[in-house]
């Protein structure tokens, strides 16, 4: 199991996914750091005087997941798509064991990701905020959203891997993965909230204790999701879940 | 772990009644059938068909990536999947293709050397062995056929296995290639390794095996060593005249003087006379040597255009072999259908 985890490690590190995944997710972030403070005090939005508006501008740190889910998906149909799931198995012919050692893997460049992140969004932050008057920064807030983040990157991740295992073509499980984030989840969590906090996404905002916009008062309100340790199960859940369908399913199937 | 420099000799190969049947939209396609064969350590067997023949399928079956429909098959006394260090006592290369095209041949070899729990340094040590010093730093995905080939032999080698098992390894060779792994091969052999190599082609083989194992069809077609199948192999002479009765009458009767070297089942006194198939009134005789016919045809006084002998090529048996065996198998069973992409 050590070695497979040390493979894993390296297989990441020996191509360029990750530098990729790192730069995705940067720029995703910049962009809702940049777009939340200039966006602030216009279209009815508070001004960054609110406390809230300024621990939104710190939430942008975990506004990334998307992009550990993906790493996560890649690093495991990636296998399929180049067929060097051969020798992977070859070499460890306990499948299940190789997929654990991806999961554990891509934790903790999931974590690696959420640290890129989490280090932007301070630098952006300190460097912008004070062109505006702004609500004084509660670094205890940003220590928790920080450490949310560490955590809610790296389980995405692990699903990445569970889903990449169940799904084995790259695009499709690509796609699928982002159609659900962006569309099918945002859509759901709109309209059915009482389902969206049992959704990965919801978890996550759970995580993240991010405060939830609010489009009918026009304001940023306490967040409706599960509390930290409960959204964390259900990410851990999530993770089984996908793990234990693709083992029952597409990793006991034939190699060929 | 096994020492490195084939301490541990090779474990014998056993594949006993393997069956192995994929669906493929609601019809089943019987890739290998009944299959039963063993290979011995310290000699390099070839494992011969045309594509699509189940070489693959058999292969990928005997290393726990297929799961055979019935029947077993061995490394030794054991399942590959409950090898405990399988790298150290198989080694296989089963395509081209099972490369990243991003990561460098160093590290392509070192996320495996890590998976098998060996040293790094394996990957140097087995990239030198296969040539590929100089290509180590370099992105697998702009690789020749050639040297993915030597990659993925390179891979085959990282736990110093006494079973080596390479599917269409020739591939993409060139001729040097070839005399290489033809070498290399031998040398492994000759150190105890138990060795397959799959192969479509005999003649790229023929010079490296000392058993052959022929299927088509999912099926066993022949098997045995080299020897045996090249002594099945006849030769005859081909001859010529314008006077092709004389000729035809001359060699009949030399038959009875016991001059024939070599019976061949109901011709008169061993030496056979048959009119070429391809329309051109030649003769072709056999159990005579071509020395003999010219003699004949002087002491008959007859003028001859065309006298050389025609050996049958090793390669036209192992056509005859594997296209018998295909009909064969389309009698049979109606159900058994070409299937190229999945099987191969």
């Amino acid at each position: 199991m050590i070695g497979s985890f040390r493979s894993e490690l390296l297989k990441v590190t020996s191509t360029r996914l990750l530098l990729g995944m790192i730069i995705g997710a940067l720029a995703f972030t910049a962009l809702a750091v940049v777009a939340t403070i200039f966006s602030a005090g216009s279209q009815g939005t508070p001004t960054l005087e609110d406390p809230a508006m300024v621990r939104g501008v710190f939430s942008s740190m975990g506004s990334g997941t998307v992009f550990a889910l993906i790493l996560g998906v890649i690093a495991m149909t990636t296998e399929f798509r180049h067929m060097t799931v051969t020798s992977t198995f070859l070499a460890e012919p306990r499948r299940g064991h190789v997929v654990v050692a991806k999961m554990m893997a891509q934790a903790i460049f999931g974590a690696l990701l959420a640290v890129s992140c989490i280090l932007l969004t301070i630098g952006l932050a300190l460097i912008l905020l004070p062109l505006k008057d702004h609500a004084p920064v509660e670094w205890d807030f940003v220590a928790q959203v920080a450490a949310g983040s560490l955590l809610t990157f790296a389980l995405f991740a692990v699903i990445g891997v569970a889903v990449g295992a169940l799904v084995r073509n790259q695009i499709a499980a690509i796609l699928a993965t982002v159609v659900w984030v962006l569309l099918v989840e945002q859509l759901l969590t709109a309209f059915l909230p009482k389902v969206g906090k049992w959704l990965p996404g919801g978890a996550a905002n759970g995580i993240l204790q991010a405060a939830g916009f609010d489009a009918s008062t026009n304001s940023l309100t306490p967040s409706p999701f599960l509390p930290v340790w409960g959204a964390t199960l259900l990410l851990i859940g999530y993770a089984l879940a996908f793990a234990g369908l693709a083992a029952a399913t597409t990793l006991r199937r034939d190699v060929s | 772990m096994a020492g490195y420099g084939h301490v541990t000799t090779g474990l014998p190969i056993t594949v006993d009644h393997l069956t192995k049947q994929f669906g493929h939209r609601g019809t089943t396609v019987t890739a290998v059938d009944d299959l039963s064969f063993e290979v011995s350590p310290g000699r390099v067997t070839g494992f011969l068909g045309p594509n699509g023949a189940g070489k693959t399928t058999t292969l990928r079956c005997l290393l726990g990536l297929v799961a055979p429909t019935k029947g077993s098959v061995l490394i030794g006394d054991t399942n590959y999947a409950h090898l405990r260090h399988p790298a150290t006592v198989v080694g296989a290369s089963l395509e081209a293709s099972g490369f990243h095209p991003g990561r460098t041949a160093r590290n392509h070899l070192r996320v495996l050397a890590r998976a098998s729990d060996l040293p790094v340094s394996r990957a140097d040590v087995v990239l030198e062995q296969v040539g590929l010093t100089s290509a180590a730093q370099r992105r697998a995905g702009g690789f020749s056929l050639g040297m993915r080939q030597r990659l993925a032999l390179a891979a085959a080698l990282l736990g110093d296995p006494g079973v080596l098992l390479l599917d269409e390894p020739a591939n993409g060779l060139d001729p040097e290639g070839i005399a290489w792994l033809r070498g290399f091969l031998r040398h492994l052999a000759s150190t105890g390794c138990t060795v397959l190599v799959s192969s479509h082609v005999l003649s790229e083989v023929q010079q490296t095996v000392d058993d052959v194992i022929i299927i088509s069809r999912g099926s066993m077609v022949q098997s045995g060593s080299l020897e045996d199948l090249t002594a099945a192999t006849a030769s005859h002479i081909r001859v010529s005249s314008p006077d092709r009765e004389a000729l035809a009458t001359a060699l009949r009767g030399s038959g009875s003087s016991g001059s024939g070297s070599k019976v061949e089942g109901g011709v008169e006194g061993g030496v056979g006379v048959e009119l070429a198939t391809d329309g051109s009134g030649a003769l072709e005789v056999t159990g005579l040597s071509a020395a003999d016919v010219g003699h004949l045809a002087y002491t008959a006084g007859l003028e001859l255009h065309e006298l050389h002998q025609v050996r049958t090529d090793l390669e036209d048996v192992f056509l005859q072999l594997t296209q018998s065996g295909s009909e064969y198998n389309a009698s049979i069973g109606a159900t058994t259908t070409a299937h190229e992409g999945g099987v191969a």
